[in-house]
């Protein structure tokens, strides 16, 4: 074949590769349609018709991927410091861009939105590929904070997270972005979690209350939360209910508390091995029973299979099995794809939710919210209902001492 | 089936290469630096401009891709000039000095700027002196290519729209590769091809064998298997916001079976390559076939390389994949956002990718030249005899 034919042959190849098209569009978050075809599945009513209603009306609150805005009940939230900062907000959302003195913008495009999506829904472009799946904030549950199981997680809470990272995951340490970066971040991630758990509510209470949940959709125009040309609801009591259910969010949000760890004993180091040895009792032990899940000496040998509560929103908790054909029309609204939640080879030490003592007696007391880890019953006096504070230290003792690596070798040595 | 390797029964002495690759009458190929065959090919500063230019694309693509791994592509708002500046009379002290992002972008325009002149320059040197007029006509697509290329970086600024980036990032290798095309057909070694027609040329040897149409098509399927990475590589990373799960994980097995398909092909070439210098040697003729041969290795070098840098950019980007988390170290291996060892992981992947497309596209066209003109020797000795 002469050079020439060549030449055009993979040039021709090469421009067909290209294969690409326009940016795609990003001036408006993407409606719940997953949530919106959970609450409707035990109705007879179309998904499409609240998740569209509800979704306008999320936007006229809370405006646009590129130009978000904070209701006035929001922005008047917080005691002397706001829950949220405009400005940063500004810098959080939109494009990718910086200026002349280095100041960033489109922090969570830039850094975010691959995995946890342009909503912060978890369902970004490289979520199915991580394990676990990137965290649907939409739901306001967090998994590794200080506070309690149901309790929104601190300000501190997240920002120990963007800092340290979730090693063994594919959630990043932001430990080299610029602090201003990091405190936007955390303002847009509660800006996500607030808009998407008001969108939530508000479909709940529009398919169960307002008629959304039926073939014919809202029976009179006073139930439906189509906005008017003014950009208000058709009725006062509709926008008092909406602006009710915006409250309870927010409030979620304003002042959580962290979980009091009580202080911790002081051990030598041959009261901590004796510790150590106690919390081994306890962890393989009715009591606390970490091994039936955990495996022997935390070695993730015990078979389980459960999963996490936002797959079980779309599977168990309507009765549909995870491996039931029906769940392709939830993975078509939104949802990746069930996988079985494992529990954590302790024995390899590495504890994502910290590994500081203060950290580990937390999360054997309060558990880790939205998966199966259950937290310990804490009472006073040793019985068969619940364990100790020193018996929970004893088993913070245990599982440190199961790792080499771990950063501490004691919750606390006298030596 | 299609006959891999033809056999050019064209008699002569020894072999002898630019590359130095030269037979001895005891059927053995060495590596010397011996003379090279004919008179000095015409336009020497020709290709001497164009090894300048590749030298410079490299670095080019280099800085590019840490612009995409760094997000910096918006660091400067304007185009063509830096925040109002003509793009020469930026201030140093604030590129230099200044934030890393407005560091790397301006710098990156600052290179394409040089490539340009440098292309300049190639045009005027190729109307000079080089004979052949499609070699004119390259240098000149050439230039209208690099122009092209700082358009669409302009346009992607101007529009800050990704996928433009995407595209930029694309047709960047296509103009490397352009780069190495003018360095291949201006070399020494392409002229000497050429000398082989002449009565003196000493070429080939009894029964000598040249790549044959397989290798060939196996050789272009390699360069578009490798710019088709390149593509799917530059739609992982310019990824748009709004791109479903499905579509982004489709397109990492597709990365993946592509890059085993890459492998595949560079090691097929290479063996083929390597029969046929064997057979040289028995044959006792000619070792030019080695110019062939120490392209093709080099390819496989870099696309093994390419493919564990590919591995470590994943887990520098996303971390240790669940399956391969076998011990405490890799399953606490923590992901560092803007890490500068990471950063370099991510861009080398991406400079090793560029390097393995314009190798396969150097090796092609080496092996087109190679068969053009031992073939177009047998064909007037067949009629003879």
């Amino acid at each position: 074949m002469p050079l020439s034919r060549h030449l055009v042959f993979w040039s021709l190849s090469l421009l067909i590769g290209w294969g690409s098209g326009c940016d795609s569009p990003t001036d408006r978050f993407p409606p719940n349609e997953l949530f919106a075809r959970v609450v409707v599945h035990p109705f007879s009513g179309e998904f499409e018709r609240a998740s569209t209603d509800v979704g306008r009306l999320v936007e006229s609150l809370f405006g646009t991927p590129d130009s978000p805005s904070i209701p006035d009940r929001l922005l008047a939230a917080g005691d002397g410091e706001p829950l949220l900062d405009p400005q940063r907000l500004a810098r959080a959302s939109g494009p990718v861009s910086s200026d002349r003195e280095g100041l960033n913008f489109g922090i969570y495009r830039a850094q975010c939105v691959v995995c946890h999506g342009l909503s912060g829904d978890g369902f970004g472009p490289a979520a199915a590929l991580q394990n676990p799946y990137p965290r649907d904030f939409r739901s306001g549950v967090f998994k590794y904070k200080s506070t309690t199981r149901g309790s929104k997680p601190t300000r501190d809470d997240l920002r120990r997270l963007l800092v340290h990272g979730i090693p063994g995951t594919g959630m990043p340490s932001f430990a080299r972005q610029p602090e201003d970066d990091r405190e936007a971040l955390i303002d847009y991630l509660i800006y996500l979690s607030i808009r998407g758990e008001v969108e939530r509510r508000l479909l709940a209470w529009s398919v169960e209350e307002l008629g959304y949940g039926e073939a014919d959709g809202p029976t009179s125009a006073e139930d439906s939360l189509v906005l008017l040309d003014s950009g208000r609801l058709a009725s006062d009591e509709l926008a008092e209910q909406v602006d009710e259910i915006l409250e309870q969010v927010v409030d979620s949000w304003l002042r959580p508390e962290p979980v009091a760890v009580p202080t911790p004993p002081t051990w030598d180091v041959s009261e901590l091995a004796s510790a150590a040895a106690r919390g081994r009792e306890l962890f393989h032990g009715p009591l606390a029973n970490c091994a039936s899940c955990h495996g022997t000496d935390g070695d993730g040998s015990a078979v389980t299979l459960d999963f996490d509560d936002w797959t079980k929103e779309f599977t168990t908790r309507l009765g549909v099995a995870p491996s039931d054909p029906i769940v392709r029309d939830f993975r078509r609204a939104g949802a990746l794809r069930p996988r079985p939640i494992s529990p954590r080879k302790l024995s390899w030490g590495n504890f994502r939710g910290g590994s500081d003592p203060d950290s580990l007696y937390r999360l054997l007391t309060v558990g880790i919210a939205g998966t199966p880890m259950p937290g310990l019953l804490v009472t006073a006096e040793p019985g068969g209902v619940g364990v100790t504070p020193d018996q929970v230290w004893d088993l913070v003792a245990y599982l440190q001492s199961l790792s080499a690596d771990a950063p501490a070798p004691a919750p606390r040595s006298a030596e | 089936m299609m006959n891999l390797l033809e056999t050019d029964n064209r008699t002569e002495a020894n072999a002898s290469d630019s590359d130095g690759a030269s037979a001895s009458p005891g059927g053995t190929c060495s590596l010397s630096t011996g003379s090279a065959v004919g008179a000095a090919p015409p336009g020497r500063w020709l290709h001497r401009a164009a090894v300048v230019l590749v030298a410079m694309v490299w670095p080019l693509i280099w800085i590019g891709g840490q612009v995409t791994t760094y997000a910096a592509g918006m660091a400067v708002p304007d185009w063509p000039g830096t925040y109002g500046y003509n793009l020469f009379l930026y201030p140093y002290q604030t590129w230099l000095f200044g934030p890393f992002d407005l560091f790397i972008e301006h710098g990156h325009r600052l290179l394409a700027a040089l490539v340009g002149m440098v292309a300049i320059v190639t045009v005027a040197l190729a109307w000079l002196v080089e004979p052949r007029r499609w070699v004119r006509w390259l240098t000149v697509l050439l230039l209208v290519a690099v122009i092209g290329q700082g358009l669409l970086g302009g346009v992607r600024v101007i529009l800050a729209a990704r996928t433009l980036a995407m595209l930029h990032g694309c047709t960047a290798e296509i103009f490397f590769a352009l780069c190495v095309t003018l360095m291949a057909v201006t070399s020494r070694w392409w002229w000497q091809q050429d000398s082989a027609k002449s009565p003196r040329a000493p070429t080939n040897g009894p029964g000598e064998r040249v790549p044959g149409r397989g290798v060939i098509v196996a050789a272009s399927a390699l360069v578009v298997a490798a710019y088709l990475q390149v593509v799917l590589g530059a739609q992982l990373r310019h990824v748009q916001p709004t791109a479903s799960p499905g579509g982004f994980t489709h397109l990492v097995a597709t990365h993946l079976v592509t890059a085993v398909v890459v492998l595949g092909l560079a090691l097929g070439i290479a063996w083929r390559l390597w029969t046929l210098v064997r057979s040289r040697t028995e044959t006792s003729g000619g070792c030019g076939v080695l110019a062939l041969l120490k392209p093709a290795w080099l390819v496989v070098s870099l696309v093994w390389l390419q493919i564990g840098l590919g591995l470590a950019t994943w887990v520098s980007r996303y971390g240790v994949p669940t399956f391969a988390q076998v011990g405490p170290r890799s399953s606490s291996y923590l992901v560092k956002s803007q890490a500068f060892v990471e950063s370099l992981i991510i861009t080398g992947h991406v400079a090793t990718g560029a390097l393995v497309l314009v190798t396969a596209t150097f090796l092609l066209l080496r092996m087109l030249r190679f068969r053009h003109t031992r073939l177009s020797l047998l064909a007037p000795t067949a009629s003879g005899t």
